[in-house]
């Protein structure tokens, strides 16, 4: 019985899986450590990508352009965590209760454009979405091929992110202000560092990414656009900067394991493994639960999380 | 500062909690001058959006096609997103006190709402998108899924080549329960041996989870799957495409989606029993209805669900398996198939 579920088929499905299931969870939470790690919780991200979605939907259906539509839906991400910058930084409101706020404003936002635009249809419109790319040569090899070098696009420059996200905050001045603001805004204030501008250049840079995301679930991952397309990933992305210690590469792994996780019970469900349905549907978050558990205990916050920073006050 | 934060907190979490009743209250508060005439007032309360592609969809264009056919005698209206258990008792208590003669909620979270309301207002109709309780001015509509599943499985069962078929639903409620059961005999009857797979996503919109839960599925050699409804079908659709696989819908024909993949699917045709509810209703019998007759089926024996058109691109099928197709949906249509005793 086991050997005819764990075949090479099986690992190659679940992996492949994976990576897609990661990658919409992985951006935001890329873009999310810059934002958090300058001191600013955004939890808006699950509206920022709805807001991403339906923009880069919209865009790609009625220009026929999938990068155009992937530019616009960044574009949108960003402008719309405007917003929530100017709430956190400029008004000093409560970043919890704004972020919540932008969420249901941006759920009821994406609703009503895709209304407006699209109308009331019987079958929904749909376009032909990012096609996966084999890279040459390396798809061809057995296993790692198909698990690793057969996705869309949007997938690879998903995965590029992180070496990226990596020099920026480790190599580049830009990187060490955002700490610097993050850490100890008033020592940063000092030396000249502008707070409120390196803050809001982290929650835009934030919004860019978790707009991308975004638009990479209705014109990469799905061809279509709907309500709930986002379906609480900008949550779980939120809570994976926080398990990966504000790390970008443990931020990568977190996603992975959520992704697998996903994966792995839609399989055992699939295979009639005698557990309910709704234990299963559970295992990704209890995983994500358990792993935020055992990592949360040693994550070190920046020291001015969620605190807005204001000269005049000590 | 410090000492401030809950004062703050407190302030805005009270806002926030306002916002979702203003948006509630929004919704309704046009009550038409127009409906002083004898026009029959009818309101529909969906629990989603009247465009998704499916249960609330389908429901939609049912009640509209009745009422756009009596303009002169039916008043409709319809609201959108009434979700939240909370929101639903004050949505359905406000139609009943505006006047509202028929009243239609569209879900199984709307039952105990329903029930309540409809005992305090005796003069209006309740209408329950499926359930199990009624009062004696309420009765139910459903779906017999079990019916049109049995007839999917049939089909899946004969497309296949591999001897491995699907299943897909949102949650395991009860005639996605009964469907997917309908689906099992279906494949059954016609290959006692197949493999059929089954999976739950845990949300009925969820599309990308549905997608993956195919994919998984195709890439495990299944040939066939069937979704049993709402959002989710539209990521199985697309997995079928992606994986150049066969897929039957559900609700709607969702050929359009996928010109190569579709096979078929099940329509529903809600008419078969919004029409007769009104005539019950403009009788009186609706009143005196017998218990076991206060569901109002739609099945393919009364013609509320039938099968699109078969959409063999690969070549499947043979005209014996067709003509066994064609069988079966007699079969069902003259309500010969016993059932097993739901719960």
């Amino acid at each position: 019985m086991l050997e005819k579920i764990f075949t090479t088929g099986f690992f190659v499905s679940l992996l492949a899986s994976t990576i897609r299931l990661a990658t919409p969870i992985m951006v935001p939470a890329l873009g999310q450590i810059y934002t958090q790690r300058a001191g600013i919780l955004n939890l808006g991200v699950e509206g920022t990508m709805l807001m991403g979605a339906v923009t880069g939907f919209a865009v790609a259906c009625l220009t026929g352009s999938l990068w155009l539509g992937l530019l616009c839906g960044m574009l949108t991400g960003m402008l719309w965590s405007a917003i929530m910058a100017w709430l956190s930084i400029t008004m000093k409101a409560n970043q919890v209760i704004a972020g919540l706020g932008m969420n249901i404003l941006g759920a009821g936002l994406a609703a009503y454009i895709y209304r407006v635009i699209f109308g009331v249809q019987s079958l929904p419109p749909a376009i032909t979405a990012f096609q996966s790319i084999s890279v040459p040569g390396l798809s061809d090899i057995p296993i790692l091929g198909a698990v690793f070098f057969q996705h869309n696009a949007l997938v690879y420059l998903g995965f590029l992110l992180l070496p990226l996200n990596w020099f920026i905050l480790e190599k580049t001045t830009f990187g060490l202000k955002i700490k610097a603001v993050g850490e100890h805004p008033r020592a940063a204030d000092s030396k000249g560092v502008s707070v409120a501008g390196v803050r809001y250049a982290a929650v835009l840079i934030g919004g860019l990414y978790a707009g991308a995301a975004g638009a990479f679930m209705t014109i990469a991952y799905l061809n279509t656009f709907t309500e709930a397309v986002i379906g609480g990933r900008g949550y779980i992305a939120v809570a994976v900067v926080i398990f990966a210690r504000f790390l970008p590469v443990r931020a990568m792994w977190g996603a992975l394991l959520f992704g697998f996780a996903s994966a792995l019970q839609m399989r055992l469900q699939a295979l009639g493994v005698a557990i309910a349905n709704q234990l299963m549907l559970m295992l990704p978050y209890i995983m994500t639960i358990i792993a935020l558990v055992f990592a949360s205990n040693k994550a070190e916050f920046p020291s001015a999380y969620t605190i807005p920073y204001s000269r005049m006050e000590r | 500062m410090r000492k401030n934060l809950k004062a703050r907190i407190a302030l805005l979490l009270g806002i926030l909690m306002l916002l979702p009743m203003l948006y509630a209250c929004g919704g309704k508060t046009a009550s038409d001058e127009a409906g002083e005439s004898k026009k029959l007032k009818v309101a529909l309360v969906l629990p989603g959006k009247k465009d998704d592609v499916s249960f609330n969809q389908a429901m939609y264009e049912g009640v509209s096609a009745y009422a756009a056919a009596h303009t002169d005698t039916v008043d409709l209206k319809i609201v959108e997103n009434v979700y939240e258990v909370a929101d639903i008792e004050p949505a359905l208590s406000d139609f009943a006190d505006q006047g509202y003669d028929v009243i239609f909620g569209h879900g199984f979270q709307f039952m105990e709402p329903l029930v309540n309301v409809a005992d305090k207002f005796p003069e209006s109709y309740f209408l329950l998108g499926t359930g199990y309780m009624f009062r004696k001015n309420s009765a139910i509509y459903d779906v017999a899924l079990e019916s049109g599943g049995y007839l999917m499985g049939v089909i899946a069962a004969l497309a296949s080549e591999t001897g491995k078929i699907g299943v897909i639903g949102g949650a395991d409620a009860s005639e996605m329960v009964r469907g997917h059961a309908g689906y099992r005999m279906g494949a059954e009857s016609v290959n006692p041996n197949i493999e059929i797979q089954e999976i739950y996503t845990g949300d009925w919109n969820d599309t990308a989870a549905a997608y993956e839960a195919a994919v998984g599925m195709y890439d495990s050699g299944v040939d066939v799957i069937w979704h049993s409804g709402d959002g989710i079908g539209l990521g199985v659709v697309q997995a079928a495409v992606d994986k150049d696989k066969y897929v039957l819908g559900n609700v709607q024909d969702q050929k359009s989606l996928g010109e190569k993949n579709v096979l078929s699917g099940i329509q529903y045709h809600w008419e078969a029993v919004i029409d007769q509810i009104f005539k019950d209703i403009a009788s009186g019998a609706f009143l005196n209805l017998e218990d076991d007759a206060r569901i109002y089926w739609i099945t393919i024996a009364n013609g509320g669900m039938e099968y699109t058109p078969i959409n063999d691109t690969k070549g499947k099928l043979t005209q014996d398996e067709l003509k066994t197709i064609e069988e079966a949906y007699q079969k069902l249509k003259n309500d010969e198939i016993t059932w097993p005793a739901w719960n």
